[in-house]
């Protein structure tokens, strides 16, 4: 399944997720739900800057979850082989439930981002120095 | 016996309207951050650390 058929599928499936993107393990932005470009990458920006802040906030790297339930709605970030998920939901969601959504959607996905392989050279390689 | 169940009475109608009234409108706030390690935290409203992850996520809540 792509990116857009999971999204579409979580928003489908999930009553509390408002808007959602999906991020590479570089951070660009590989697919969102139904929303204008603008808020989309507004989100996309929102999940980067969130996943750094919450980096600096411990010493572990792997930040994995970050959630900030807020009177106005609430923003959930997941990272998981390489990809990441921020979703935006209304006030007082379920964490739980929209966690798990949002986890089920990023397994849907099996476009990840390709690994570059590295191919042996049949050629050995020649010395920079002459 | 009547007094009794009246009491109980009034004291549910009380806790009902309390929470249905008081209790709904408080906002609870809170940001959470769970690591790879298995370790997480949890920051409440007033520390600096939940200021700066809400202060990121307002941008992207907004329509």
């Amino acid at each position: 399944m792509d990116v857009a058929q999971a999204l579409q599928e979580l928003t489908e499936l999930s009553a509390q997720v408002e808007r959602a993107v999906v991020l590479d393990a570089g951070g660009s932005l590989l697919g969102s739900t139904h929303v204008g470009e603008g808020a989309a990458e507004r989100l996309a920006d929102a999940a980067r800057e969130l996943t750094d802040a919450a980096a600096e906030l411990h010493a572990s790297e792997g930040v994995i979850r970050v959630e900030v339930e807020l009177a106005d709605g609430a923003l959930f970030v997941l990272r998981e082989g390489g990809l990441t998920i921020a979703a935006v939901t209304g006030p007082s969601p379920t964490a739980g439930l929209v966690a798990y959504d949002l986890r089920t959607c990023l397994h849907a996905i099996d476009e990840k981002p390709k690994r570059s392989r590295r191919r042996p050279s049949s050629k050995p390689k020649e010395e920079a120095s002459e | 016996m009547r007094r009794l169940l009246r009491l109980a009475v009034l004291v549910a109608l009380t806790v009902w309207a309390w929470r249905y009234f008081v209790a709904r409108r408080e906002t609870h706030e809170r940001a959470g951050v769970s690591y790879a390690d298995g370790s997480s935290l949890v920051f409440e409203p007033g520390s600096p650390a939940f200021e700066r992850l809400a202060g990121i996520a307002r941008t992207a809540l907004r329509p």
